[in-house]
């Protein structure tokens, strides 16, 4: 079995991935995957130090019950303003969505 | 630990799972085609969710699935067919600069996060406990512990949805 360390660099691998994808996509919808990504690289963190912990527990894995609808109402919001953005400026391209700037 | 990995060894599942999860992660970021990002980020969510049957998380494995892969993914996709006229990404690589960039923040920070983590392993668990989590132990701490965030969040799920619907009306 593995251990924790090694649960714990592959959500750390995970989130790098995902904040990558934050800091150098532009289109929104690939924001969004990388959201997605860290979002579960935190639920993975969650369900595995609960299981490791002694005696095991399942409040880590109530609080990721949480995280999942969270993560699904965010997307579902998400996509709207992505729709939104889209017919306001025929674009998702983010670094095109500047018109609050003024 | 029983089931899924009977005949293969629970550290080459752990081997395969990884690879499977983060491989599908690069691929959905990397991926010229949309399409198949979203494809590749629902295989991502197969290996988390494979993760937590590993676990010992089934319900959570089970709800990874039926939320991300069939709801989650799924509006992605539609919003992808619904935003698909521009066919060719604009200027979707970014400067050669701009990338390096992002790419040394990400690595940093992992690379940090995974040297935190192996700096205190000693003092981390280092073995599982054999797991005694029935399903139904999760019932009466979800709706018994914590009652109030579990109302919370069907209040918030219909105001997001309300929310998601008036965004996304077209006005005639």
């Amino acid at each position: 079995m593995p251990t924790l360390v090694s649960f714990i660099i592959v959500s750390a691998a995970l989130l790098g991935i995902g904040i990558y994808g934050l800091s150098v996509k532009r289109n929104a919808i690939r924001i969004l995957f990388a959201v997605e990504l860290i979002v579960n690289a935190a639920n993975l963190n969650f369900v595995a130090f609960t299981r490791y912990m002694n005696p095991p527990q399942v409040s880590g894995q109530v609080i990721v019950f949480y995280s999942i609808a969270a993560a699904a109402m965010e997307a579902a919001v998400g996509l709207a303003l992505i729709l939104v953005a889209f017919r306001l400026n025929s674009s998702i391209d983010v670094r095109k969505l500047n018109k609050l700037k003024g | 630990m029983v089931g899924i990995a009977l005949e293969i060894p629970p550290d080459v599942t752990f081997v395969i799972l990884t690879t499977i999860t983060l491989l599908a992660a690069i691929l959905a970021l990397q991926a010229k085609e949309l399409i198949y990002g979203a494809v590749a980020l629902a295989i991502s969510f197969i290996g988390i969710a494979g993760f937590f049957v590993f676990l010992d998380a089934p319900y959570l494995a089970m709800l990874q699935i039926a939320v991300y892969v069939g709801a989650v993914v799924v509006l992605i996709l539609f919003t992808i067919m619904l935003v698909r006229r521009e066919e060719v990404e604009p200027a979707e690589r970014p400067e050669g600069g701009e990338g390096a960039v992002g790419l040394w923040i990400a690595g940093l920070l992992a690379v940090s996060i995974a040297g935190v983590a192996a700096l205190a392993g000693p003092n981390l668990p280092q073995s599982i406990q054999p797991a005694d989590l029935p399903i139904s132990q999760l019932g009466p701490v979800l709706a018994g512990d914590y009652p109030v965030p579990l109302i919370i969040l069907a209040l918030l799920l219909s105001a997001a949805l309300l929310g998601a619907l008036v965004l996304a009306k077209v006005d005639r």
